[in-house]
């Protein structure tokens, strides 16, 4: 299993440096002159000559192309992405608290999304094809399917405005928390409990099921056996399912105010602040690869087929 | 089974203890506003960098905890930290008499020295500064006594006291403050000697501004005011009808976080009230002059598009009759700016006319003119985030299409369009006047500025006039050279074209109905918050 673990940890770093560099190098793709950009973002009113090629020399934009992305790579492995243009702070202690306050929110609504999918899918494949199955997939297609910004404002309307139980937005307490994750947990368990649900039923069919039966294994632990192997599809999903949302909050963040990475990239890529969008990229690239890892992780350890193939 | 539902366990342990963690302190803070004394704006920016000797910064927030030599006001440049000011008789030396009852938020005495050691960290770092011609004169500034001090200049410059009063960045910070002795390389804290002291920022969420009890103009009656960062739109709406937020104004780059028909909503609600400014800006059309070899080089297209902009529909359908329609490029309330200049009134025959004289002819029906082969076409850019831009560019393509003229819009980041307007890269886009206290004398040097209105300007036959015109306002000292001046400089770009004005801008603020003592400043960029007071 540790050997399992080594191999796949060596086989993403080749996979982040590519990542760091295209991303780097689209960045500075750009036609745009950072300095310019670097003195529009502070708002300088006047712009001359002189001034850009000062900046030029504080930012070390007058290096080789190559010379400048090691440098970068380099530091970034320190945690170090640099300044932000705009108010030259460094850009983890603009990064990481938002990053933080995203992974909150990501890790409630993930929970609330594998609680409520497990529950609804055990239920649907239980009752498969009856009224309570239609109804609930009815629902949640219909749920699925609002835009997740139309959702979020009818929901503030009517639980902070007309009822008064919760604030419209920010992230001042527990209560603030409440309605962004709704919205997020109406917006993937209706897509995840559809996994549990097939999985639960072709699970049904199998020959263990019938050969417990023959057994005359009592329903309920048939149940769980079959949830048991189930779950084994849904793990890597769940797994995917937690960088996906990090990368996705920015209409509910947005919408809620939620200080986090969604406010934070849409601001930065509005006022053209490059090293925030990089370590942006950078850091959704490694948790993708991270959670991946993990899910194949969770699954080899589960199924030892699965660990003698790499 | 056992290790999947292990994985499961620890995740729901984790956000349990992330979510305890996320302090239940807040929660009686935060409830609800309208009960106390307090405003809560909402604002799409965070407040940012408060180094007042930057522009990161927001500037509301700077000129509550900010505040200059001199004000800028209706009736011309006022006492505010200097009592009294004598300026020599050939110009070149300004003597301040500070108020002595003066102190920092920090308990630090604001004194000559203090104006000193600002006023040297503004110009260590003078290339930022350069659109404030003022940056370029200072030689010197001179301790007299402990409460007066002289500003030496290398030749007399006769903005000075109004480039003085401006929010940045000739305003005053705790020389405790300093790092290295300067503000370049940023500051410690934010003490001013304003009527407001900022006591808590959390980045992207919200800043806590409370009354300075000790301030020299008598302690503010509104005790506490929060800038709140909420997204435009349906949030904010939200946030107000629920009364989280109480107050929002026209933020620094003229756009509002509410439009219209939400704003007059909640008045309706019985809970607010709007109130308007003054006429205190030009929302215009810039023309790029200098790009030869398109149609926008010449200006009889430039005067066709003058004639065809029908600005009383926009001011009546668009803007609800909140933004009159605009003439010339600044409102005769404007300084040097009562000028005579012909009134070009939408005319679509005319505007035919003068393309029809230059040699634009149209093709067959329902086509678009063209002049040697060439289309007469052209690219329009307008902030992609300003709702009442984008249907005015539609509307304007839309009649510019019947007299025969092609324009492509384009919506971009309002950081782009600055870009695009230093490279020179467009051909039309939409820009504002400084307003009040920065036009004409700021809004005109601009003119000459590489990253403002240089490409607009330099492509007309008596550039070089203008330009010179320009140097000599700035240094002239006598009050009727200065007037001519300024009336040859307007007339020359209005006879050219290349600011097609359309609506004159306000300030709007909804704020609760029993708010009193709502009144604005010279600037479109502030607003007087210790004036303001709960009935």
């Amino acid at each position: 299993m540790g050997r399992y673990i080594t191999k796949r940890l060596l086989i993403s770093i080749p996979l982040v440096l590519l990542i760091s560099f295209v991303t780097f190098a689209f960045i500075h793709l750009s036609p745009l002159d950072p300095a310019e950009v670097v003195l529009h973002s502070q708002g300088v009113p006047k712009i001359t000559e002189e001034l850009i090629e000062q900046t030029k020399a504080e930012l070390g934009m007058d290096q080789p192309f190559l010379t400048r992305y090691l440098r970068w790579a380099v530091s970034c492995l320190q945690l170090d992405f640099g300044k932000s243009y705009v108010n030259g702070k460094p850009v983890w202690s603009l990064l990481g608290p938002a990053f933080i306050n995203t992974f909150k929110l990501t890790m409630v609504s993930a929970v609330s999304i594998v609680v409520l999918s497990i529950v609804l899918g055990v239920v649907c494949a239980l009752k498969a094809g009856k009224m309570v199955d239609k109804s609930i997939r009815g629902a949640s297609f219909f749920l699925t399917s609002m835009p997740s910004y139309w959702l979020a404002a009818l929901m503030i309307w009517y639980f902070a405005v007309k009822l008064d139980w919760l604030p419209t937005s920010g992230m001042d307490s527990y209560k603030s928390y409440l309605l962004p994750v709704t919205v997020i947990t109406i917006n993937y368990a209706g897509i995840y409990f559809r996994i549990i649900r097939s999985s639960m039923l072709s699970n049904m069919n199998e020959d263990y099921v019938l050969y417990g039966r023959a057994c005359g294994l009592p329903e309920k632990k048939i149940t769980m056996h079959i949830l048991r192997n189930s779950l084994q599809v849904a793990v890597s999903v769940f797994c995917m399912a937690i960088p996906i949302i990090l990368g996705s909050t920015v209409v509910v963040e947005n919408i809620f105010a939620w200080p986090g990475l969604g406010t934070l990239s849409v601001k930065s890529i509005l006022s053209r602040d490059f090293p925030i969008i990089q370590a942006y990229v950078l850091v959704l690239a490694v948790a993708f690869i991270l959670f991946n890892t993990i899910s194949d992780i969770i699954n080899a350890a589960m199924n030892p087929k699965v660990r003698n193939d790499l | 089974m056992t290790r999947a539902m292990r994985f499961v366990l620890v995740a729901v342990m984790v956000s349990i203890a992330l979510l305890a963690g996320c302090s239940s302190e807040d929660v009686a803070k935060k409830e609800s506003t309208d009960k106390g004394n307090e405003l809560v704006y909402a604002t799409s920016k965070d407040i940012n960098d408060m180094n007042p000797h930057f522009y990161t910064g927001s500037m509301p927030a700077q000129g509550m905890v900010y505040e200059s030599l001199v004000e800028n006001t209706e009736d011309g440049i006022k006492p505010l930290l200097a009592e009294s000011w004598e300026i020599s008789g050939d110009g070149k030396v300004y003597t301040f008499h500070l108020r002595k009852d003066v102190r920092f938020h920090d308990g630090e005495p604001f004194n000559a020295e203090a104006v000193k050691k600002n006023m040297e960290a503004v110009q260590s770092n003078a290339s930022k500064h350069s659109w404030i011609k003022l940056s370029t004169k200072i030689v010197n500034c001179n301790v007299l006594d402990e409460y007066t001090v002289e500003l030496v200049l290398s030749e007399p410059y006769y903005p000075t006291l109004v480039e003085l009063s401006m929010t940045r960045p000739y305003v005053f910070i705790s020389p405790n403050n300093f790092i290295d002795g300067g503000t370049k390389d940023g500051v410690s804290g934010y003490n001013g000697t304003g009527p407001y002291k900022l006591t808590e920022h959390k980045v992207d969420q919200y800043a806590v501004f409370e009354a300075n009890d000790q301030y020299w103009g008598g302690a503010p009656k509104i005790k506490k005011i929060t800038a709140k960062v909420l997204p435009a739109g349906e949030t904010t709406f939200l946030a107000l009808q629920k009364g989280e937020v109480n107050f929002v104004f026209t933020d620094d780059r003229g756009a509002n976080s509410l439009d219209l028909e939400a704003m007059n909503q909640l008045v309706e609600s019985g809970k607010y009230q709007i109130v308007r400014s003054q006429p205190m800006n030009t929302s215009m059309i810039v023309a790029n002059s200098s790009k030869s070899g398109n149609p926008v080089h010449e200006t009889a297209v430039r005067e066709a598009i003058w004639y065809a902009i029908d600005r009383e529909t926009i001011s009546k359908q668009i803007f609800d009759g909140t933004e009159q329609a605009a003439y010339t490029l600044f409102s005769s309330n404007v300084n040097y700016a009562d000028v005579e200049l012909e009134k070009r009134e939408f005319d679509l025959e005319k505007a035919k006319q003068i393309l029809e004289n230059a040699g634009w002819v149209l093709g067959k029906e329902g086509e678009f003119r063209t002049k040697d082969g060439n289309p007469l076409a052209m690219k329009f850019y307008y902030d992609v985030n300003s709702s009442s831009q984008k249907t005015m560019a539609e509307f304007i393509q839309n009649t510019m299409k019947k007299i025969g003229i092609q324009l492509e819009i384009i919506g971009e980041e309002s950081s782009s369009i600055a870009t695009r307007r230093s490279s020179g890269d467009y051909d039309l886009l939409f820009n504002q006047t400084w307003g009040l206290a920065y036009d004409p004398q700021s809004t005109i040097a601009a003119f000459t500025s590489k990253s403002s209105y240089f490409h607009s300007t330099s492509g007309i036959a008596k550039a070089d006039e203008l330009y010179q015109k320009i140097e000599q306002v700035m240094v002239s000292t006598d009050e009727q050279t200065r007037k001519s001046l300024y009336a040859d400089i307007l007339t020359i770009v209005h006879d050219e074209a290349v600011f097609i004005p359309i609506t004159n801008g306000r300030v709007t603020i909804l704020a609760p109905k029993n708010l009193q003592g709502l009144s604005f400043k010279q600037t479109q960029f502030e607003l007087p918050f210790e004036r303001m007071h709960f009935e």
